[in-house]
């Protein structure tokens, strides 16, 4: 079981939060790209072997969207919202 | 072998879930509120009404169901300025009050927070899980409140029956 930090709880446990998904690069401009990296931004889901950055929702909590980088290797949760700021 | 804890369903409580800044909400309501809690996830109480600071923005009012027509009239939600918002929400949750010499152990399974009085003090309050369940944790005497959306009213009872007998 992970400890996710929450920016106004502190760390709490995964079970209080809801996967949010990884965070996507920049939506680029349909007509500026070509098909094939339109088609990787729409249907590509990051899953990188090492940190990725995902968000969750402290959804039985406070209700608080957060965003944080995960080691998928790991589980280790190497920066939290706000570390990086 | 049953826990030693005594459950008791409270009454349905007077609930007013409050959202928007808090120096908005101050001049709105003013008297009508305790002073605003400023600790995350910790209340105040004043003459039997408690606020707690349960999110960022967001408050939740409780106080005894026979305070709430005048609560409502102090409050006039209806006529709030639109940075603010308060919502009556009594018929929203269900409260247990759990208490008695086990009362720590049994929260202890149902809920994954550390409710120990170093980490969890008098004064704390907030969401979490009790039960799997989203809930709102608060100390009572001799034990702890933990708040349910109502409709899991039945089923709660149903855990704590279980437990106890
Ligand atoms: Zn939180």
């Amino acid at each position: 079981m992970m400890q996710i930090p929450c920016p106004f709880c502190g760390a709490r446990n995964e079970s209080e939060f809801s996967f949010g998904g990884p965070v996507k690069p920049p939506r680029p401009e349909p007509e500026a790209v070509s098909d094939a990296d339109w088609t990787a931004w729409l249907t590509q889901v990051p899953n990188p072997l090492g940190p990725v950055q995902e968000q969750w929702w402290h959804v039985r909590g406070c209700g608080t969207w957060l965003t944080i980088w995960r080691d998928t290797r790991s589980h280790d949760i190497v920066e939290g919202p706000g570390d990086g700021n | 072998m049953p826990y030693d804890v005594t459950f008791t369903r409270l009454e349905t409580q007077a609930l007013y879930d409050l959202k928007g800044p808090q120096a908005a909400l101050r001049d709105w309501a003013g008297d009508a509120l305790p002073d605003f809690p400023n600790r995350p996830n910790s209340k105040t109480e004043t003459g039997g009404a408690a606020l707690m600071f349960i999110g960022p923005d967001h408050w939740i009012l409780r106080a005894e169901l026979d305070a709430e027509d005048a609560l409502e009239a102090a409050l006039r939600p209806a006529d709030a300025p639109p940075e603010i918002s308060i919502v009556r929400v009594s018929d929203t949750l269900a409260v247990f009050r759990i208490t008695g010499p086990d009362a720590v152990e049994v929260l202890a399974i149902a809920c994954p927070m550390d409710l120990h009085e170093s980490c969890f003090g008098a004064d704390a309050a907030s969401f979490t899980e009790a039960f799997g369940l989203r809930s709102l944790v608060t100390h009572c005497k001799g034990g702890f409140d933990i708040a349910v959306e109502q409709s899991f009213g039945p089923m709660v009872a149903d855990y704590l029956t279980r437990i106890t007998t």
